[in-house]
């Protein structure tokens, strides 16, 4: 094209790197006249901002060109016109003007470049020079500080201060001339003197060892003397028991038994003190004893240094033969701890209880070790032989006797929260399945041995003995009062099972003269049983009944009427009232729920506990509620006017008790109450 | 009072205050209970609020009726009347402005007193009680003015006909009886028990319960509960009712009555049994109306419990207050 033709007309130029920008040479292939140009030095020659203008106004020509290009094209003027063609060539021209300030733009940016590069490399030798300068430094500071800090042993030392060193060294070490000018002589100087005396000091030391020994020795002897004596008083003592009892003064009697009793551990400790004071001062009847295994005792309380050396031997003489024995099973195992941790000391204490008619309640208390609790078991003897009363079974069964002596305590629990953790750990779930072979714990039993585990705000802080002295009267009159109601209970249960109702004679003013209905059955049922029954579930919902109570089904008769009775007896008879629950049998089914005037006899039975308690202890309770039962039922029948079938017929029942009237009040209650000595009946 | 003695304790009168937000009790042994409805019925009721404000022993026998005047409590215990302020009960001082005995014939055993109204005529107050006679008192002197004899057996309930002025008495005896409370003398005497459709003879002849309403007359007990139109002097209709009722009350145009069984009955007055509510006594006692508060508009039932049931909703049990 045309730019070639341009092109072809340019001599060849040749580019070369230094020198100047033109410079002829002679080269050996010599046709061609070659021009070596020097672009880089033009280069510095030029001015960019020269170089800008140049570009600039080369592409307005350009531009220029162009339009005028465009013009003639638009006239009408032919393709290859010589204007058209001068304009061509012109804008080649201009074309490569363009190209030589683009390369020569291309190179400034080049040696830039470069120079900025050669700058950089400068710049870096100096600034690692600068860096390892610096270092050197750091490792030389570093260097001082250490020698700085050096402590050298002899500073650990304690040394006496400088003015006592001075007053009492001797001349020749402290030379005090030297010293008190070179501190470092000084420190020598004091460091040979502590040397002196450290010395002087250790020979001290082996004189009094020696004089140490020696008295020892002496000591020795003089024991050995004494324990021959001992041997000189007990024939002494041996000679004298004839004479004390003669006096009557069991005075060795209770020096053994104080002797025992330094083996007891101390909540039995307690127990024992405090039941043998109380037993002088208030209750003659009352006597403690220690029963158990003393040596035992003593060898829990040996010192384990002495085992610990024949248990190292016995360890191996056991491992031999371990090695031929297969190991025990992890059950057994488990069984293993589970019974070392309900092991009892191997003392006890027995507590017996007597009382006026003869009959003795023996107390039993064990102490667990591990469990830190004090148990009890009971017995009960008696001088006449208690006839089998079938429904008194449970009356003095050992395991419930005790039951409950204080409100809810009722003995199944541990009460040492401690021992919770215990349990978990060898994985007994309650302690409640061992209770029938360890002993009751219940809680006034902790009490007494003075253990304290709180679990009330209210309770005082009493420790130790004074706990058990605040506890010691009631908890013994209640245990007395248990036992003899627990056999008033067994007597009475005999005579009812036979349908005769022991009132005794403090109690017939009570009750009219006659009483028809009668006692026709007396038997025992169990918590199941009773809960089954229809007509009390008015006081299992008012929760007054627990499954510790004792249940009894009375049936009192008369002509066609049956009133079945159900009975809940408390453990704690008679703080605590026997409630009864109504059902009669005549003419239909009603209950206290469905006729108000049975409501009233249960109600007259249940309620006037001072009336129907009879001269203390109110033993007579439950047979006077039984006969008072008997007297409502004999008014409830006579006093029925109406006759549910409608017809009109002789009465079964005629009137025979004096009634003023037969109903009052808006629920036309029937005269329940007896009046004595008048012997009418009247209302509430 | 133990959980044996609360078990065996009975319900007997009710009585709310004139301003509607107290409610009076009485039980049988003889205590008078004073309860605050407002604290009961309010949104932040706890288990306190339906214990009462007050309790105290009023009467040493059963207090067997209570009734509420514009500034006083009258309660009635063995043979005598105390009357209590209102406002000294409410800031819980418990003494008696007066009480007084009706003269009594026989001194063996003292009468109670089962029922009492008031004659707003006159100002008089008509008791009625065990002696089989009703007296009559003037409330502002005290003084007994008359007695009405005629009944053989004690006297269970008391009514009064404002527009003619009549006193009707039922008692023991099966009789109810209508006296003219102007000229003290008996007008008419119907015994319910002759009348085949109403007598039940396997339970009683005895009237227990009586309500009047303008010419209607409700009345129950041995019989069934009936309702006679007091001009012909005839049952109307008679109720199948299966205990033997002990009040009943009208209310809008329902019959309602309690008695034996645990539960309130909605009567309509054709004869038929619409609704049986039931509630936690085994057998009720005594219902009441607070329609003096329309805030605290409910109706309260007391019977062989030491629990009280309120009906805020006059067709459920809400709660029960407790002795």
């Amino acid at each position: 094209m045309s730019s070639d033709a341009v092109k072809k007309r340019k001599p060849k130029v040749i580019r070369n790197e230094a020198g100047t920008p033109e410079t002829k040479r002679g080269r050996g292939e010599g046709d061609q006249d070659v021009r070596v140009y020097n672009e880089e030095v033009e280069l510095e020659g030029r001015d960019p901002q020269q170089d800008y203008m140049l570009y600039k106004d080369t592409c307005a020509a350009l531009a220029n060109l162009m339009a005028e290009i465009q013009e003639l094209k638009s006239g009408g003027a032919k393709v290859g016109s010589v204007e058209i063609e001068e304009r061509r060539r012109q804008c080649g021209v201009h074309f490569i003007t363009l190209k030589k300030l683009n390369r020569l733009a291309h190179m400034r940016l080049k040696k830039g470049r470069d120079q900025t590069h050669e700058a950089k490399q400068r710049v870096d030798v100096l600034h690692l020079q600068l860096q390892n300068l610096l270092y050197e430094v750091m490792h030389l500071q570093k260097e001082i500080s250490k020698c700085l800090e050096f402590k050298s042993q002899h500073e650990e030392i304690e040394l006496v201060s400088e003015e006592e060193f001075f007053q009492e060294a001797p001349a020749e070490i402290s030379r005090p001339h030297v010293t008190r000018d070179d501190h470092h002589q000084l420190t020598l100087a004091r460091l040979d003197w502590e040397l002196e005396q450290r010395k002087r000091l250790a020979e001290q030391y082996k004189l009094s060892l020696a004089r140490k020994e020696k008295i020892q020795k002496a000591i020795e002897q003089k024991r050995e003397y004494l324990s021959s004596l001992q041997p000189g008083l007990q024939n002494i003592m041996q000679a004298s028991l004839p004479v004390q009892e003669y006096l009557s003064m069991p005075f060795e009697q209770m020096q053994k038994q104080a002797e025992v009793a330094r083996h007891l551990p101390p909540p039995l400790y307690v127990l024992l003190v405090q039941a043998a004071a109380y037993g002088q001062a208030c209750d003659k009847t009352l006597s403690v004893n220690i029963s158990g295994d003393v040596d035992e005792a003593k060898a829990l309380s040996r010192p384990p240094e002495d085992s610990q050396d024949d248990e190292s031997d016995s360890d191996a003489e056991e491992e031999q033969q371990n090695t031929k024995r297969r190991r025990a099973t992890v059950g057994v195992q488990l069984d293993d701890k589970r019974k070392e941790m309900l092991r009892r000391h191997p003392l006890s204490l027995c507590l017996d209880l007597k009382c006026k008619d003869g009959s003795v309640l023996h107390l039993f208390f064990y102490y667990l070790m591990n469990l830190n609790i004090l148990t009890v078991k009971t017995k009960v003897s008696t001088t006449t032989d208690l006839s089998g009363a079938i429904s008194a079974g449970e009356l003095l069964n050992s395991e419930s006797l005790l039951n409950c002596l204080y409100a809810s305590d009722h003995g199944k629990e541990t009460p040492n929260p401690a021992n919770r953790y215990q349990f978990d750990k060898v994985g007994i779930t309650t302690f409640a399945d061992y209770v029938s072979d360890l002993g009751h714990p219940y809680v006034w039993v902790q009490k007494l041995g003075g253990l304290q585990f709180s679990f009330d705000g209210t309770q005082s802080d009493l420790r130790g003995s004074s706990l058990s002295a605040s506890h010691m009267e009631r908890t013994m009159k209640l245990l007395r009062g248990r036992l003899q109601a627990r056999l008033a209970l067994h007597k009475q249960f005999s005579s009812l099972e036979h349908s005769i109702i022991p009132v005794s004679s403090e109690c017939q003013h009570l009750f009219p003269a006659k009483v028809v209905s009668g006692l026709t059955r007396w038997t025992m049922m169990s918590y199941q049983e009773f809960t089954e029954l229809s007509y009390v579930q008015h006081v299992l919902k008012a929760g007054l009944v627990s499954e510790t109570d004792l249940f009894f089904m009375a049936v009192v008769e008369r002509g066609t009427a049956r009133l079945l009775t159900a009975v809940v007896v408390n453990p704690r008879y008679p703080e605590v009232m026997p409630l009864f629950s109504l059902s009669l049998h005549w003419k239909g089914e009603r209950s206290g729920r469905t006729d108000d005037n049975l409501r009233a006899m249960e109600s007259e039975v249940n309620v006037f506990r001072s009336e129907l308690q009879g001269p203390r202890p109110g033993l007579q309770l439950l047979t006077n509620q039984i006969q008072r039962l008997c007297v409502c039922l004999d008014v409830y029948l006579e006093t029925e006017s109406q006759v549910c079938d409608g017809s009109e017929g002789p009465k079964e029942f005629p009137r025979e008790k004096m009634c003023l009237r037969t109903a009052r009040g808006p629920s036309r209650l029937k005269p329940f109450k007896f009046n004595h000595p008048q012997g009418f009946f009247s209302h509430r | 009072m133990g959980p044996v003695e609360l078990l065996h304790m009975s319900v007997f009168s009710q009585s709310f205050s004139p301003c509607g937000r107290f409610l009076a009790a009485g039980n049988n042994y003889g205590e008078i209970a004073v309860f605050s409805l407002s604290a009961a019925l309010s949104p932040e009721a706890s288990e306190g609020s339906q214990k009462p404000i007050l309790n105290f022993t009023a009467h040493d026998g059963p207090v067997f009726t209570l009734l509420s005047t514009d500034t006083h409590l009258l309660s009635a215990g063995n043979g005598e009347i105390s009357a209590w302020s209102w406002a000294e009960l409410i800031k819980k001082t418990t003494k008696a402005a007066w009480t007084r005995k009706p003269s009594y014939e026989t001194s063996l055993e003292i009468p109670e007193i089962n029922a009492m109204i008031i004659n707003p005529k006159d100002n008089s107050l008509i008791v009625g009680g065990g002696d089989n006679n009703i007296h009559i008192m003037d409330m502002e002197t005290g003084i007994f003015k008359s007695v009405l004899k005629g009944h053989t057996d004690y006297i269970h309930c008391l009514c009064f006909k404002e527009r003619e002025g009549e006193i009707l008495s039922g008692g023991e005896d099966g009789a109810v009886r209508i006296w003219d409370s102007r000229t003290n003398r008996p007008v008419h005497c119907i015994e319910v028990f002759k009348y085949e459709e109403c007598a039940r003879p396997q339970f009683g002849k005895w009237i227990s319960c009586l309500a009047t309403d303008s010419d209607w007359m409700l009345c129950g007990g041995g019989p069934s509960l009936s309702l006679w139109h007091l001009r012909s002097m005839s049952p109307t209709s008679v109720f199948p009712l299966p205990g033997c009722q002990r009040e009943a009350v009208f209310h809008q145009d329902l019959i309602m009555s309690v008695g034996e069984g645990p539960y309130v009955s909605h009567c309509l007055h054709g004869g038929t049994v619409k609704a049986q509510i039931p509630c936690t006594p085994s057998s009720l006692n005594t219902l009441a109306l607070n329609l003096k508060n329309t805030e605290h508009r409910v109706m309260t039932v007391g019977g062989s419990s030491h629990q009280i049931d309120v009906f805020t909703n006059f067709s459920y049990r809400a709660f029960s207050l407790s002795f």
